[in-house]
């Protein structure tokens, strides 16, 4: 009940922010673009000579990802820390709310604005995509549409345990930023890097396994992974490799770890920033 | 069973005690006033009541319930305007109201509460639009939503002009009628002595005073003075009054009457008796000492003690939780 009653009142709220629809609004139109331009130019844009439903899928999902990533940032940074910092938490805590029913009020509120704006999103890029390829193909979309869900409150939980973890708006920006430059933007060689130190700082000739794990592990990377598990014949219409566990021989290197990871991008910043919060004079 | 009850509570940001071993019994049904300068530790204290911070040492309970451990019981039974608190700008002052039900799981006639705080008008408008007075009393709307068993008001006055000051009080005593016990903070003393029961002065964490009104007049030695031109009297009539408990002394100087009581609520029957003897008291005067300048005796006084070297405390920051003004400068959207 409690949960409910913020979730409620955090949608009302949220669903009004600006920014949201404006973001909303630029990656629409980034999704028609990319669009447009795979089902005219398929062998520039997506290597294969014919556009598909499955490169069509996976270049929604990479729209998707940087449109959920950045979108999460801008709407949730400041979802706890922003009402520490102003003083509107202690109207909700005056009320008979623990500090878990906060955050997980706040996330389950926060998810479904992000949701809804992603649910125009994705209506208007595969109704435009499917009319373009003049066929209509549900199951993949069907299957899309779970692994995106998951994917959004993953990225929603992340933001929202940032922000839970501190008072200040300011360091909130900054660790949510920090989060999107490391694993969205610096993570191809981060590993490398790891894999250079280990080695005693040279490059090994053969990468480790592990290597691979390391590199599943930003919640994009791992969405994409379950995108693969979950529509593994589209993947072999798309030109590139959408899983680069491919070539590697052992028991983790299958598409399905993408779930596994994602559950714990879930779960442990949730956790982190619950503790937190909890502990925290506001 | 007392409505709350602080033992040794103690509070330390760092180096800073915000609060220092309080202690304080507050009864069911009393209003009850929490009287100190800015940064004194009023805010710590209530915030310590609603679990928002947590004492470094000793106990509050509230409606016999510990304020930590057991902060769901309380604040399902307590209705509270906070400190420095932050409306939902987005919010409608309705949807405001409709999150305190849904939250206390309750149901509550919305209009007829915002009508009481004269906000109904504005229901359906933004908060953020509000104005500073209008935002108090939503939130005081919000406090009284689900008729609680206890009122804690932070500041209650705050933002509003003199009339909407009246209206508070008026609120107040409604609900204290009810049964409701109020414990409220103030920095002006007129506000708490219009209608408090008993109060608390609290400066620099520590308790200065804890007494009744009248006890704290009496205590500082403090008093009313009753005045009544008087051409004749009788050497009886002046012998009664200072027979009398309720009268500190008598004087008369062929001219005028004048007579020191404990008390302002005894002149009425000081000048019952005066009348019966025959005395003319329909021209008298009231001088009052007032209870201001008592409370910045006592908050001064004890600054200067504690301000001696060797004792240096910064005050100013005891109680981070007392902005001197409203932040214009934040940007709410998100």
């Amino acid at each position: 009940m409690s949960v409910a009653a913020i979730a409620k009142k955090d949608f009302r709220d949220s669903v009004q922010s600006r920014a949201l629809w404006g973001l909303l609004v630029v990656f629409v139109a980034l999704a028609l673009l990319i669009t447009y331009s795979y089902v005219e130019f398929p062998e520039m844009v997506g290597g294969t000579a014919e556009a598909s439903i499955g490169g069509l899928v996976f270049f929604m999902a990479g729209v998707v990802s940087l449109f959920v990533s950045l979108t999460a940032i801008v709407i949730c940074y400041k979802a706890i820390a922003g009402e520490r910092e102003l003083g509107s938490i202690k109207l909700m805590l005056a009320l008979p709310h623990r500090r878990r029913d906060v955050l997980f009020g706040k996330l389950l509120g926060r998810s479904a604005v992000l949701s809804l704006a992603l649910a125009v999103a994705l209506v208007v890029g595969f109704g435009f995509g499917f009319a373009m390829l003049g066929t209509v193909s549900l199951v993949p979309v069907v299957l899309f549409v779970p692994a995106t869900l998951l994917f959004t409150v993953v990225y929603v939980s992340i933001v929202v345990s940032i922000s839970a973890s501190t008072g200040s708006t300011a360091r909130a920006t900054t660790y949510a930023i920090g989060f999107f430059l490391l694993f969205e933007l610096l993570w191809d060689v981060v590993p490398l890097g790891v894999v250079y130190v280990v080695n005693g700082f040279s490059l090994p000739e053969q990468t480790p396994d592990w290597l691979f794990l390391m590199g599943q592990l930003p919640p994009s990377t791992a969405y994409v992974s379950a995108l693969t598990a979950l529509l593994p014949d589209l993947t072999t219409t798309v030109g590139q490799d959408s899983f680069a566990g491919s070539g590697i021989d052992a028991f983790y290197a299958t598409p399905e770890i993408g779930f596994f990871v994602l559950t714990l991008w879930l779960v442990v910043p949730l956790a982190v920033g619950w503790y937190r919060f909890a502990n925290a004079d506001l | 069973m007392a409505a709350i009850e602080l033992t040794g509570l103690t509070k330390r940001y760092g180096e800073v005690l915000a609060v220092d071993g309080l202690d304080l019994t507050v009864a069911e049904g009393e209003i009850f006033g929490f009287l100190g300068p800015n940064g004194a530790g009023k805010s710590t204290t209530i915030d310590i009541l609603l679990d928002f911070v947590r004492p470094t040492a000793g106990t509050a309970t509230v409606l016999g319930h510990d304020a930590q451990r057991e902060s769901m019981a309380v604040r399902r039974r307590t209705g509270v305007l906070p400190d420095a608190y932050h409306v939902y700008d987005r919010l409608t002052g309705r949807q405001h109201m409709q999150f305190v039900l849904d939250s206390k799981g309750i149901d509550g006639d919305v209009d007829a509460v915002l009508e009481r705080v004269s906000i109904r008008e504005a229901a359906d408008r933004k908060a953020g639009g509000y104005s500073k007075g209008m935002r108090q009393r939503l939130v005081l709307a919000m406090a009284l939503l689900g008729d609680p068993d206890l009122l804690i008001l932070d500041e209650p006055s705050t933002g509003l002009d003199p009339n909407g000051a009246r209206q508070m009080r008026e609120v107040i005593q409604t609900e204290n009628e009810r049964g409701t016990t109020v414990f409220f903070s103030s920095h002006i003393m007129e506000q708490v002595e219009a209608i408090c029961d008993r109060v608390a002065i609290i400066n620099r964490g520590r308790f200065v005073a804890v007494d009744t009104i009248d006890g704290l007049r009496g205590a500082n030695g403090s008093t009313t003075t009753l005045t009544l031109p008087a051409p004749s009297l009788g050497e009886d009539t002046l012998a009664m009054l200072r027979n009398r408990d309720d009268v500190v002394s008598a004087t008369w100087d062929a001219r005028e009457l004048r007579v020191s009581l404990a008390s302002q609520v005894q002149r009425f029957d000081v000048l019952k008796a005066l009348d019966d003897a025959g005395v003319d008291v329909s021209d008298f005067s009231v001088e009052e000492s007032s209870l201001e300048d008592l409370f910045l005796e006592y908050t001064t006084r004890d600054q200067e003690v504690r301000d001696s070297p060797g004792t240096d405390r910064d005050g100013d920051h005891a109680g981070r939780t007392e902005p001197d003004g409203p932040d214009v400068d934040r940007e709410v959207e998100q």
